[in-house]
């Protein structure tokens, strides 16, 4: 059977990879992949090594950071979700492979053996990524390190799923059935929690001292008995990976291996809950391909409810509003958002109230996590939020019979998703604002944090929508290499190809901001003589004038392409 | 109400349509028929405005679709093989959706009529993953009609319909024709394309091989008279048992 699995894999990839090749013959898609190359080629060979700090290079801190990190993302999917799309079948896969006379095992080997092509990419390209570094061994040796690392978070989050579904469809049944499981996440919970817990006064003297002095705190806070048995599979996961010599490395090698194999039998064993529940994923799958529905869904179907909109659509008006309110709505009836939304209300008023207690920690915790996350959303958020043209293009045929100028349905779709990046930033700020409200001491004070609140009311809606411009764009120009819908690379293994994206739009979006900075700056810098902190304001208007225009200039070009993209041609839509 | 002049459509070197010319005027429905890959969807998705031709001039009720697309598309609907419907938006919703897209100011007297025209009353609120294949269907044709469209362009519209339904879309299709639109209708269905078309263009490696009404077809072919149109249209493509033979 593993021969048809491999069959079926291999020619599907190179099917597939043939016909994105073909692409080629556009010259846009030409400059991309030389820009791709150009990136990788100044990372692997035009940059010198890295000067790194000696105290950073040291490996016992790079395991320690990469293990804690490693830790959080495998808790955070744990506790937060596990995506069920790991467990997804194409509508063919349906119907030829659950029809056929193959064991659940088989199907779920026929799953690892596919994720392994995906996984293998990933490994290269972040041996590429990570080739000036001067940790590790050759980089040969690297790609089996990463490809060991990767392939057992890929089964983590395999099994994970599997526990998460067995549960949340059986009940008190799937509780039975995956009570090993579950009394050791349950466990691995508390200790994480109590070691947190207890080691936050410790690090928090040591805030604000600086990477040097934060890392000793930090591996002394590891190095209590809790956290050390809590991080050591993930110390073993890391070492092959900064092991500084061929018997260093084999000898790192093999305990990683065991845990590789020890989630593969765990993957292979625990499948009561996988025919069911890859084919209820499979099965919204092919409703949605049915309906051409790329929507950027991350709540399953089954929880959609017809709840009343609360987005009034009037009759009349600019017909592209149609768009702008069929996204919004679309975001608003995902039940997870709107939990997100309460949760999120109810943990301001608590931070605010908690903020006034001079001892209390937890406010500010709260405070620099949602000021981290906000930071983090500048970033990943553009790619994240994707109720626009990424999830809509798979309609493009749709699209394009609408009485509408490619323009208009451009700026239509990028606002909608501008709107709810900007909301999730803001909500994220005014949760850390109100963390810090009864803060004293913090600097700025209370009156500079409010001017910075409000700027970034001011500023933050201009800036995400020139973010998601560059995202729909790339998905409007390269609609054949960008992945449109709900089907993003996700996951920790994903994170190289993700990696490359986000190098390129930082790029654009720093050569479209450096215009209004520039100029922006200049206007202040001017005025300030005459008018003091006020030139502030004169200054803003420069750059929200500049993006507009930008953003305007945009909005028209991309409108163009829209309405001379070919969806037989371009490989969307119907 | 509908005219194509000289359309061309490339797909690199593949000529998907070539050279085909014919008009619609109001009232008339025009059957499109032809073998798989004989350029009939590629035919119907350019006088839709969603495939770019390569060549050639398509008017909507006067309005040059290469030209001044926005008024053109403003006249017509589309409503193709699979019905596109958006996951989070119920019927009534689809409803509204469209209207506000095709700037119908009664749009909420206009829901209630199509509902009940189209038997969706009961479903009004429920989102598409809650309906079924024909039902969807159903609604996808319901928001093509509800801007009443001067053209109508239908392809392979009874796909998923359940017998109900299918004589429900005959008639429908026949009133919108009575009531002076220009409607086109893809569909391998030849006993439907003889009940209900006026003309018929029949199409074969993107080219016209046949175009008018059942009687001027036979007329030209003396030999085909007194056939179904099941069997004019085998002869006409060359897949009759003379042609086999």
């Amino acid at each position: 059977m593993i021969r048809v699995f491999g069959y079926l894999a291999w020619r599907s990839a190179h099917n597939r990879t043939a016909r994105q090749l073909r692409h080629l013959r556009s010259p846009r898609y030409v400059a991309a992949l030389l820009f791709a190359l150009v990136y990788l080629w100044y990372m692997v060979i035009a940059q010198r090594p890295a000067p790194v700090a000696s105290e950073l290079a040291d490996t016992k801190w790079v395991e320690l950071v990469g293990a804690i990190a490693l830790l959080g993302a495998v808790a955070w999917g744990w506790i937060f979700g596990v995506e069920r799309r790991v467990l997804r079948f194409t509508p063919a896969e349906v119907t030829f492979l659950f029809s056929a006379p193959v064991s659940r095992r088989d199907l779920i080997q026929f799953k690892l053996l596919h994720s392994q092509l995906f996984i293998l990419f990933n490994a290269l390209l972040w041996t590429l990524i990570l080739s000036r570094e001067r940790l590790g061994v050759s980089p040969w040796l690297r790609v089996i390190s990463i490809w060991v690392l990767l392939t057992t978070l890929s089964f983590h989050r395999l099994g994970a799923s599997f526990v998460r579904t067995s549960l949340a469809e059986h009940g008190r049944l799937g509780l039975r059935h995956r009570v090993v499981s579950l009394v050791v996440l349950g466990a691995v919970l508390v200790a994480l929690t109590w070691s947190i817990m207890d080691a936050l006064p410790a690090m928090a003297e040591h805030r604000g001292e600086g990477t040097f002095a934060f890392l000793p705190a930090l591996g002394e806070a590891a190095a209590q008995p809790v956290p050390t048995a809590l991080t050591y599979p993930f110390r073993i996961m890391i070492r092959p990976l900064i092991a500084d010599g061929l018997g260093t490395w084999a000898h790192a090698l093999w305990p990683a291996l065991i845990v590789l194999l020890l989630h593969y039998i765990w993957v292979v064993r625990s499948d009561t809950a996988f025919e069911e529940t890859a084919v209820a994923v499979s099965l919204q799958r092919a409703r949605a391909l049915s309906q051409q529905g790329g929507r950027g869904l991350t709540a399953p179907l089954s929880q959609l409810r017809p709840t009343p909109s609360v987005i009034r659509l009037a009759p009349s008006g600019w017909p592209a509003g149609a768009i702008l309110w069929k996204n919004l709505v679309g975001v608003a009836r995902r039940r997870r958002v709107r939990n997100v939304g309460v949760a999120l209300l109810i943990g301001g008023v608590i931070v605010t109230l908690l903020s006034f207690d001079p001892e209390g920690m937890l406010a500010k915790v709260a405070g620099w996590f949602a000021l981290t996350w906000a930071g983090a959303m500048a970033v990943v958020g553009p790619q994240w939020v994707r109720n626009d043209l990424r999830g809509d293009l798979l309609k493009l045929d749709l699209l394009r019979s609408y009485p509408l100028r490619g323009a208009s349905v451009v700026a239509a779709e990028v606002i909608a998703s501008t709107v709810v990046l900007t909301i999730i930033q803001l909500g994220l700020l005014i949760i850390a604002y109100l963390a810090f409200v009864g803060d004293e001491f913090m600097e700025p004070d209370l009156g500079g944090r409010t001017l910075l609140l409000l700027a970034a009311f001011v500023l933050l809606p201009p800036i995400n929508l020139l973010g998601m411009l560059i995202q729909n764009g790339t998905a409007l120009l390269y609609p054949a290499w960008v992945r449109l819908g709900s089907g993003k690379p996700a996951g920790v293994e994903a994170l190289g190809q993700n990696l490359l994206m986000m190098v390129a739009y930082l790029a654009i979006l720093s050569m479209l901001l450096a215009l209004p900075a520039l100029l922006g700056g200049g206007t202040f810098l001017l005025l300030r003589a005459g008018l003091g902190l006020w030139a502030a304001i004169p200054a803003t208007v420069v750059i929200l004038g500049i993006i507009a225009f930008e953003a305007a200039l945009l909005v028209d070009w991309l409108g163009g392409i829209f309405e001379r993209t070919d969806s037989a041609s371009a490989g969307v839509g119907a | 109400m509908i005219v194509v002049e000289a359309l061309q459509k490339l797909y690199g070197d593949f000529p998907a349509v070539q050279g085909l010319s014919f008009d619609i005027g109001p009232g008339e429905v025009l059957g499109l028929v032809g073998p798989n890959g004989a350029g009939k969807t590629t035919t119907i998705r350019s006088i839709a405005g969603i495939i770019i031709p390569s060549a050639g001039i398509i008017r909507i009720a006067g309005h040059d679709l290469a030209h001044d697309p926005v008024r053109a598309k403003a006249e017509l609907a589309f409503i193709p093989d699979e019905p596109h419907l958006f996951d989070y938006l119920t019927v009534e919703e689809h409803l509204r959706f469209v209207g506000r897209l095709y700037g119908v100011a009664d749009v909420n007297a206009r829901i209630p009529r199509l509902l009940e025209e189209m038997d969706l009353q009961d479903k009004r609120v429920s989102l598409p993953g809650e309906l079924s294949r024909g039902m969807k269907q159903k609604l996808a044709i319901a928001c093509g009609l509800l801007h009443e469209p001067k053209v109508l362009l239908l392809d392979e519209p009874l796909t998923g319909l359940d017998p109900v339904g299918i004589r429900r879309m005959k008639a429908t299709i026949t009133k919108r024709a009575a009531g002076g639109s220009a409607v086109i209708l893809s569909s391998h269905l030849l006993h439907l394309v003889e009940e209900i078309c006026t003309r018929i263009l029949v199409l074969q490696h993107g080219k016209a091989v046949a175009l008018g009404t059942m009687a001027q077809i036979l007329a030209s072919r003396p030999a085909l008279e007194n056939r179904s149109l099941e069997d004019v249209f085998l002869a006409l493509i060359g897949q009759d048992e003379a042609s086999q033979a």
